[in-house]
């Protein structure tokens, strides 16, 4: 019988590695998805998964065996991808934005139609732009909300936020959303 | 406008994102089947959601299999606890040295004392080679540990200097002012490290002194900056950083301190 998350983390506690794998298995997808959401670049978003790893590794000890697991784990992915972003930002990193189905290699397999690339290479400039005017604490919201399809009392416990902060940053970023997915249309 | 209305258009953006509990939700319905203007928002805040919903990366999987991303993760605690030991290595490296120096105080005060006729005689000599290796190897030791922290120092002093350099991340939408608080912070914590760990009047250091002394300049201007910073305040650092020079002079200061 596989070993739960709680137990997995209390081996890592204790400073047995392997227990990364199993959890690494459950949990990268969905840590893959918010770094990519900030970071708007795969082998960025990789980057984060392995740190967001390494750093769950390093305070393994800290973590309260009360608590879930997942939150604790999305937590991190956030506010590493956080910091990974402003780092990005301050550099002057600009990625290409992501586009449906990814990668050219897929248009040379004619999977992705050169036109739907082209859209697709819009609509996820557009998104891209449209996300990074949120303050950074409604992004998180609204990306654990939408990208990572957590409720409002999850998003609450992962970001230790109150519900009635976790509604109105939802709110006010949904708003802001639409404003300016309304100014970036053709 | 009743209540009612108002308390559901606060809600129409959490009923479009599918946030609200089911009683909750089919309250907010029944009042917008029954109100236009809500209806109208509530379309309106789908289709901006619907929009933002088909960005790639909601559905996006890693490009790499789950093994290769466990091996390289392995690989980074690896190169982490190997960073944090060497870390650690100099900053106990004074113990040893602190150590060694107290021993050899030990001898030279308590050598004579215990006899003070057997100058000249074998043992004599003996204990007082022995004390002259010993503060040979202390002042090797002391000047590698010395130019070591001082070269980490300037590289971390660097790190920060180049994002300050650097495109800025503006506080405001307006771009009146910059974001220094993670600088500000990292370059106090730099120039308490710097008082502690490395002696700029040090002997082992003195060819990169003109260097350090820049780099602190620069670093206290860091240090009191406000978190949210004007772009004219940073003005006089891009200048002297450009005019001096100062990030290749770091550059290969800290080549020569490694040797």
């Amino acid at each position: 019988m596989p070993l739960s998350d709680r137990e997995l983390m209390q081996r890592l506690a204790s400073g047995d590695r392997e227990a990364l794998s199993p959890l690494m298995e459950r949990h990268s997808k969905r840590v893959y998805r918010i770094a990519l959401s900030y970071l708007r670049d795969a082998d960025d978003a990789l980057d984060a998964v392995q740190d967001t790893f390494v750093k769950a590794f390093q305070n393994a000890a800290r973590w309260d065996p009360a608590s879930e697991v997942a939150p604790w784990l999305m937590r991190i992915a956030v506010n590493h991808s956080i910091d990974q972003y402003r780092r990005g930002k301050r550099r002057g990193v600009h990625h290409t934005p992501l586009v449906d189905g990814d990668h050219d290699e897929r248009i040379a397999a004619q999977e992705v139609s050169p036109e739907r690339h082209a859209q697709g290479r819009e609509l996820g400039e557009k998104i891209a732009r449209a996300l990074e005017t949120l303050p950074e604490g409604h992004r998180a919201v609204f990306v654990l909300r939408h990208y990572d399809g957590m409720s409002l009392e999850e998003i609450s416990g992962t970001l230790k936020l109150s519900l009635g902060t976790v509604k109105s940053s939802l709110h006010r970023a949904t708003h802001r959303l639409r404003e300016r997915l309304a100014e970036l249309a053709p | 406008m009743s209540f009612e209305h108002l308390r559901t258009w606060r809600r129409l953006s959490l009923l479009a994102s599918d946030a609200l509990d089911a009683a909750e939700g089919e309250r907010a319905l029944t009042h917008v089947a029954a109100c236009s203007r809500c209806a109208a928002e509530l379309q309106s805040l789908r289709g901006a959601l619907a929009q933002l919903l088909r960005d790639p990366a909601r559905t996006a999987e890693p490009q790499v299999g789950v093994d290769l991303l466990v091996q390289r993760t392995h690989a980074r605690i690896e190169r982490a606890s190997t960073a944090t030991a060497v870390v650690s290595g100099w900053r106990v490296a004074w113990v040893p040295v602190a150590a060694a120096a107290l021993l050899a105080l030990v001898v030279r005060v308590a050598g004579p004392a215990r006899s003070p006729e057997a100058v000249g005689t074998r043992a004599g000599a003996n204990a007082a080679d022995r004390v002259a290796v010993s503060d040979e190897a202390l002042r090797r030791l002391e000047r590698t540990v010395e130019r070591e922290q001082a070269a980490r120092y300037l590289n971390d002093a660097e790190a920060v200097l180049v994002t300050v350099a650097a495109a800025p991340h503006h506080c405001d939408r307006n771009h009146e002012t910059v974001d220094m608080a993670e600088e500000r912070r990292r370059s106090r914590e730099l120039l308490t490290r710097r008082a502690l760990l490395v002696d700029i009047d040090s002997e082992g250091i003195r060819s990169v002194r003109p260097v350090l002394e820049d780099v602190e300049r620069l670093l206290r201007q860091v240090a009191t900056l406000d978190a949210c910073a004007k772009p004219e305040e940073l003005l006089a650092i891009h200048e002297e950083l450009r005019d001096r020079r100062l990030l290749m002079k770091i550059d290969l200061m800290t080549r020569e301190l490694l040797g």
